[in-house]
């Protein structure tokens, strides 16, 4: 027959093939949809900040579910790939390099804080990964990466943003602020939020009376206080982490600090276990926070994932508000994910190109990102603790107990000074 | 083996193995952990130096390493020193100040010494931290912008095979330390000090030789550090857990000899590797603690220890 009718031959001939490559086609995007869509990051699950980084995996995980429910990504279900990196710079290498050569992973994220994202850039940079990472501060001002993105609020200068709201708030007290005190632990974060304190002060031309740092295993920071109330200044502004926030915060009221305005990016007074632990200590205290339950915060979906959050945390022993870092952990998830899907494909490329050219609408409110890849808009909370009684948890979801006085957007109160006078 | 074969032979085999690894191994994470490993080596020999051969126990290592990775940033700020030039630098800084540490602390003898060289470690630490041509507390940058040298295809490959080099210098040294006169005097005041100084073994000379030799090799395993993370800060870098694994490693490996601080290090390193992305990190910590109280008390000349009484007793039988 195939002699005869040649053109039926090769009609035929067309058929089979084509009918083979459809059928083989199908199988293998039936195999490639089946192929999990692996996300892979290292993650602080022991040392010191192992509380946050459990936290923010939660966060991460609801995301995934979320996703999942909705059929995942790019009709491939997500799935992680984790590694503790005991909060410890020298296993980032290892961690990442594992991530991409052996498991293989499609897209990577960072783990939290700036001494486990650094060492992660250059390896992304050489892989030409986007890295999506959680809560650095200035990371990317050497690197100079556009691949790289960062979920903190702090704006486009991340060291004059995180702390510029506390000082305009000490200008607009009346008569002004002049004598400031500056204290920070010697540590990474602490440092470079003293630095841009050292600007906004120098902006906002006021004077700086106390200009110190201590080593972060301070247990008595009594004689610190003591050294500022020397110098009598009319603001005391702290860049602490959790172990030492306590500490100063306890030394504050100890000694009796008497100022106008005392507070500060104090890490730690966000997390349910100090908000606890030091209950009324913190009344009158002008303190950064990321979200407050306050009314005049609407990020949308905030209070739904929360409503996920905060039962899974309490059954896990993690932090059973989560109004620090969780909500910015499925913010950044929310955007990698939504550019993967819009972009269509895992390009690296198009996808970095996607999420500088895009504004996201998250958990945490609208984000968009600055060339350095920090939100292009910083949008830090200053908040005033007011009225706190005891040392009861649930009190902490009322509005009015941590009050917005900066930005003024979403100011949900006036504040109060001199802090001395507020701290009952 | 003749001790003038010994340091081409090291050189050769550890030139074979990198070349065989280069050609056959495509993934960067083979050259990363193998990287760490190698690094724990050399610390692990360095500390030997000292601590084995000698009999002084350092718990400053970490202090040491972070000298090598810090002269290395101070380099790199300065001239931009690629990696060849920044370890003998490193290596010299860290043997200077192993000599200055010496000479201060081996009036100082067990337990005392060892607190003076964890003092030693919290003293540089705070210098460090509060240094900031260094980055101080914000640690300090070095982005390698350049493909690198040799041809190598990443900076990882390239990283790991001057580490190997360096690891076989190091092993060289501590051959020839243990062999020579120098590694006898070191026993003899290991074995009673008081006895070899009378017996006219220069007893302080030979230690500040063993602190400063231990001290650079030390320094040098620290020098590509920076260059490997691009990113160096304190907290890390002055880490116990390097002071802990550099002694961990000779201790279950045995400290008599230079084998036993090679056969621990890589025993452990690799390990604390693999457990690292299997099980979990926090199982690290645990099982040098595990393997630490099990060659104490059942093998406490560690694995060349029982190796050698193992031997004795064949023979005898």
């Amino acid at each position: 027959m195939t002699r005869k009718h040649p053109r039926l031959a090769a009609g035929l001939h067309s058929a089979v093939q084509l009918a083979t490559g459809l059928l083989l086609a199908a199988g293998l995007a039936s195999a490639h949809a089946a192929d999990p869509l692996k996300i892979g990051f290292g993650m602080s699950m022991t040392g010191p900040l192992a509380g946050n980084g459990k936290a923010a995996l939660l966060a991460m995980e609801i995301w995934r579910d979320d996703v999942n429910a909705k059929g995942g990504l790019l009709g491939r279900k997500v799935e992680f790939v984790t590694y503790d990196d005991q909060t410890n710079p020298s296993t980032v290498p290892g961690i990442y390099n594992k991530l991409l050569d052996i498991d293989k992973v499609d897209i990577i994220m960072s783990g939290y804080g700036t001494n486990v994202i650094a060492p992660a850039i250059p390896i992304a940079m050489q892989r030409k990964m986007v890295l999506m990472s959680l809560f650095g501060t200035d990371v990317n001002a050497k690197f100079k990466y556009d691949g790289y993105f960062q979920i903190m609020p702090n704006g486009a200068d991340p060291s004059l943003g995180l702390v510029n709201g506390f000082f305009e708030i000490a200008a607009a007290m009346k008569p002004k602020a002049q004598t400031v005190a500056l204290v920070g632990a010697d540590a990474e974060y602490p440092h470079a939020a003293l630095e841009g304190a050292r600007r906004s002060v120098k902006n906002h031309k006021m004077k700086i009376v106390y200009d110190k740092t201590y080593p972060p295993n301070t247990t008595d920071c009594a004689p610190i206080i003591r050294a500022i109330q020397a110098t009598n200044p009319d603001v005391v502004f702290v860049a602490s982490y959790p172990p030492d926030s306590a500490c100063i915060v306890r030394a504050a009221n100890e000694v009796g600090l008497k100022t106008k305005q005392f507070g500060g990016p104090m890490i730690g007074l966000g997390y349910a276990a100090l908000k606890t632990q030091l209950g009324p200590l913190l009344n009158g205290m002008t303190s950064w926070e990321l979200y407050v339950p306050e009314p005049t915060i609407k990020f949308p979906f905030i209070k739904e994932f929360l409503a996920k959050y905060q039962p899974r945390a309490a059954t896990e022993k993690l932090d059973p508000l989560g109004f620090y870092l969780p909500p910015y952990a499925y913010a950044q998830m929310q955007i990698v994910g939504e550019a993967i899907q819009k972009v269509g494909s895992l390009d690296q490329g198009k996808i970095a190109k996607y999420i500088h050219a895009n504004k996201f609408s998250t958990v945490v409110g609208d984000v968009s990102f600055a060339k350095n890849g920090e939100w292009a808009v910083g949008r830090p909370l200053y908040v005033q603790y007011r009225g706190i009684v005891g040392n009861d948890l649930e009190q902490w979801k009322q509005p009015g107990k941590a009050v917005v006085v900066w930005p003024a957007s979403l100011k949900s109160g006036e504040h109060r000074y001199p802090y001395d006078q507020n701290r009952k | 083996m003749k001790a003038r074969w010994f340091t081409p032979i090291v050189f050769t085999v550890t030139l074979l193995v990198v070349a065989l690894a280069l050609a056959t191994v495509t993934n960067n994470y083979f050259y990363t952990a193998a990287y760490i490993v190698l690094q724990f080596i050399i610390l692990a020999t360095a500390w030997n130096i000292l601590g084995g051969l000698t009999g002084y126990v350092n718990f400053g290592s970490a202090a040491f390493f972070s000298l090598g990775a810090y002269s290395s940033v101070v380099m790199f700020s300065l001239f931009k020193a690629p990696v060849p030039l920044a370890i003998p630098v490193s290596a010299a800084v860290a043997g200077l100040v192993g000599l200055g540490a010496g000479y201060l602390t081996l009036r100082l003898r067990g337990v005392f010494f060892a607190i003076a060289t964890l003092a030693m470690s919290e003293v540089l630490y705070t210098f460090v931290v509060n240094w900031d041509y260094v980055g101080g507390a914000r640690g300090a940058y070095i982005i390698l912008q350049d493909d690198p040298p040799f041809g190598f295809s990443n900076h990882t490959q390239y990283l790991f095979t001057v580490m190997a080099l360096m690891t076989a210098f190091a092993i060289a040294v501590a051959r020839y330390v243990e062999t020579s006169r120098l590694g006898r005097g070191l026993a003899a005041i290991r074995d009673d000090e008081v006895a070899a100084e009378c017996s006219g073994v220069p007893t302080l000379r030979l230690k500040l030789i063993s602190t400063t030799v231990s001290g650079a090799l030390m320094g040098m395993s620290g020098s590509t550090f920076p260059y490997f993370m691009q990113y160096v800060e304190p907290t890390s870098s002055f880490s116990l857990s390097y002071s802990v694994n550099a002694i961990a490693m000779p201790l279950i490996g045995g400290m008599h000899s230079w084998a036993g601080p090679l056969i621990g290090a890589i025993l452990l390193g690799t390990i604390q590797q693999i457990v690292q992305v299997t099980v979990s990190s926090a199982w690290n910590l645990l099982i040098v603690g595990v393997l630490l109280v099990v060659f104490v008390t059942l093998a406490p000349d560690g694995i060349m220890g029982w190796f050698d009484h193992w031997r004795a007793r064949r023979r005898r039988s």
